[in-house]
């Protein structure tokens, strides 16, 4: 009987069951994927292991402290957001994989700050299958503002064409004679940069390639520097990692090459903390190099961006020193916010794109730069102003604590324009109340 | 009818793959994805098992061999517009060639020289892509084999589409190398594993055998390879690292290396890791650094207590005469 009884118990169970999973499945959709009525869930990718990880394994926590930040100020329209965070060791396979894992297992609304060139690629067609916005990746090809091929996307760093443009025009206005070497990454991200130099007529005594990770080799460390000196060089531009920059400093440190090279490093590595950790004592070695930006140093007490947030910083983030990571990371996220509150009370992932194309030029951000965000366009910030470091990593700009020149231009043939740098002022207390 | 004949292995191959496409419709996407991806460990995996596991030889390459593979396959798609079935086959070809070429030498090497001649392969050959323009650098190539036909059925995903032309391709290379290692190429093999100087006595021609062995498995391998880079749509030098390969013979030390059913196993192992560690760090709720190396610990874990406690590989249900 009691047999009988556990079977029909059962039945009735898987009865209901069914009816309720039927009767769910018939509810029109309400919320969109990764909206629930007290979250929006979103997903990053970044190397935090491997080779690439030194400097880009601090964005995340950055962008977490922001958001918990504003989660704590009452979210946005009621909703907190939520960063699912995964590693891909600057492998496209693996940055596919995870990115799988955050689309079709985490259901995010939306990925953000999603870091390199190859694997931003490799995740394409699954992002762009479903619909899913990618907002301001971490990574300045010049390819992903293309709407056609990558409608959802929002690259907004200035592209690496624009930053070698901008670059090429302060050499000639500043080092005109120089002999200048060029040490570049081999991918999309190089050829960006070779490019931008063919467009701004900057020649070059050395063109040196070397393939993404071959950094940590010493042997190729060593090729670079035989390069430099042969070519008699006394200019070199690295445009790579922040840990290829590392391991070019100590390469011309043990060649007694210091002071004798002047460096010229691009936004992509040109972190001063994580470049300390990475020399250790040598640091000092990169003071008086010049550095491409785009956001104010980290450095800078008189910028009210930066003040807000490295109080943020250090209220949801302790222990984390602020640099120029954690600058990108919080900027990325106020931008974010202010996305997800133009994209209504009940966003979706349409409207969200759409919000960006509508209103994002006009958002509050850190960077002298404008953003270009229109229906036509999607590319976000298009100038640099350029600083020299000193011996705490961060770059002071040419000319003078505070003030900025701003280099601004496009990926095409537009001329480079110099302009004093102006932006939105920032909402009180940093919370975004478009 | 005997259950051992090609013909009986034939038909328990499409009934395998029969349940399978079915289960493929009842399983959303990542589960497509995750079971296309077994099946491509499979085939790169059986690879390994058809060496090391029934020749004796030995490639810590075989990343390198895939990367061959994949290439081959996207270059004749892209400039030549070839269809991917023949593609994904130029790509085994290719493999194929490149090991006869590596054959010809490793029947000459034996053990740690072998071993060191062929992880020199893994280290070089995908960083040849940065040489040549053709091959796309760092970026590498993409490559889009397309959606399903439409005759399948609509609302076809593009993960299950996938793990449909994985699951038929490891089908018939499963079907294709049980067949072959019954016949007396794979007795041979055998023999030349066990004993190669007793082997070449009974007139077996040694190196004959392991140069076979050593180009039918890389053609394996270049399959695999192809087959890979249509579930990543893109070849790149990143996508065939070191870790590739060693993560392939990780696998069949998992599944013991002298047991072609046991690819399957050492596959769904690899694939389930990093989910079985993302849902314990989930538990847990462990830091990120936790959730980023997990994996790797819980491999090598594993790797170690096979290599202590189950040296012959763990004892997956065998065939006798292996």
């Amino acid at each position: 009987m009691l047999v009988q009884r556990r079977t029909k118990g059962g039945i009735f169970a898987a009865a209901l069951t069914a009816v309720a999973t039927l009767v769910a499945s018939a509810l029109p959709a309400h919320a969109e994927t990764g909206v629930s009525s007290s979250t929006i869930k979103l997903g990053i990718t970044v190397p935090l292991t491997g080779a690439a990880a030194p400097g880009y394994n601090k964005i995340p926590a950055a962008m977490k402290a922001y958001f918990d930040y504003v989660n704590a100020n009452g979210g946005v329209n009621g909703r907190k957001i939520q960063l699912v965070v995964k590693d891909d060791a600057y492998s496209p396979a693996q940055t596919l994989s995870v990115t799988n894992d955050l689309i079709l297992k985490d259901k995010v609304f939306a990925l953000v700050g999603t870091l390199g060139t190859a694997n931003n690629e490799a995740t394409t067609r699954l992002v762009n299958s479903h619909g899913v916005p990618r907002l301001f990746v971490n990574t300045g090809f010049s390819g992903f503002a293309d709407m056609k091929k990558y409608p959802t996307t929002f690259p907004l760093f200035p592209s690496y064409a624009t930053e070698a443009k901008a670059m090429g025009k302060y050499i000639a206005d500043n080092l005109a004679g120089h002999k200048v070497a060029l040490i570049y990454q081999d991918d999309d991200f190089g050829a960006d940069a070779l490019k931008g130099f063919a467009t701004a007529g900057t020649s070059f005594v050395a063109k040196i390639p070397y393939s993404a990770l071959s950094q940590a080799d010493p042997s190729v460390v060593g090729k670079w520097v035989t390069s430099i000196v042969s070519a008699q060089a006394d200019t070199v531009i690295m445009f790579g990692v922040t840990s290829a920059t590392g391991a070019l400093a100590g390469g011309l440190y043990k060649a007694g090459l210091i002071g004798k090279v002047q460096m010229i490093l691009g936004s992509v590595g040109s972190d001063g903390t994580t470049l300390k950790g990475l020399l250790g004592p040598l640091a000092p070695a990169l003071a008086g190099s010049i550095a491409a930006s785009f956001l104010p140093s980290p450095s800078d007490a008189t910028d009210e961006y930066v003040n807000l947030f490295k109080t943020v910083n250090t209220q949801y983030n302790p222990g984390a020193t602020f640099d120029n990571n954690v600058l990108v990371g919080m900027n990325t996220a106020m931008l974010t916010v202010q996305a997800l509150r133009a994209a209504g009370t009940s966003p979706t992932r349409a409207s969200l794109v759409k919000a960006i194309e509508a209103k994002g030029s006009t958002w509050a951000s850190a960077a002298f730069s404008p953003i270009l965000f229109c229906a036509k366009s999607h590319v976000g910030y298009t100038g640099y102003w350029f600083g020299k470091l000193g011996l705490d990593g961060n770059a002071v700009s040419v000319d003078g604590p505070g003030k900025y020149t701003l280099y601004t231009t496009d990926s095409g043939s537009a001329p480079v324009v110099k302009t004093a740098a102006a932006r939105p002022a920032m909402p009180a207390k940093g919370l975004p109340n478009n | 009818m005997k259950l051992k004949s090609p013909r009986a292995r034939f038909f328990i191959s499409i009934a395998i793959g029969a349940v399978l496409l079915f289960i493929s419709g009842r399983v959303d996407e990542l589960r497509s994805y995750q079971g296309a991806q077994v099946a491509i460990f499979a085939i790169a995996i059986s690879s390994i098992v058809l060496l090391t596991g029934f020749s004796g030889q030995i490639s810590l390459g075989h990343g390198a061999l895939m990367a061959v593979g994949g290439y081959s396959a996207v270059l004749v798609q892209s400039h030549l517009n070839l269809p991917y079935p023949i593609a994904f086959l130029i790509g085994g070809a290719v493999g194929g060639a490149a090991g006869f070429l590596l054959g010809i030498a490793a029947a000459r090497l034996q053990g740690p020289y072998l071993a060191g001649t062929t992880l020199a392969l893994a280290v070089g050959i995908p960083s040849l892509a940065n040489q040549f323009h053709i091959l796309g650098g760092e970026q590498g190539l993409t490559f889009d084999i397309g959606t399903a036909p439409s005759w399948i059925g609509k609302d076809f995903s593009q993960y299950r589409w996938f793990f449909w032309v994985a699951v038929v391709a490891a089908l018939l290379i499963y079907w294709l190398l049980r067949n072959l290692l019954s016949t007396r190429y794979g007795r041979r093999w055998r023999a030349v594993r066990a004993n190669p100087t007793a082997a070449a006595l009974a007139g077996i021609n040694v190196g004959k055998a392991k140069v076979l062995a050593f180009t039918l498995s890389s053609a394996v391998a270049g399959l695999a390879g192809s087959l890979y880079a249509m579930l990543l749509g893109l070849v790149a030098p990143l996508a065939f690292t070191l870790t590739l390969s060693f993560t392939l013979i990780t696998g069949a030390v998992l599944a013991g290396v002298s047991n072609l059913g046991g690819s399957i196993v050492g596959a769904v192992v690899l694939v389930a890791i990093p989910e079985i560690s993302g849902s314990i760090t989930s538990h847990l709720g462990g830091s990120e650094k936790v959730t980023s190396n997990l994996p790797g610990l819980i491999t090598s874990v594993l790797l170690v207590a096979t290599v202590l406690f189950a040296p012959n590989g763990p004892k997956w249900p065998q065939r006798k005469h292996q």
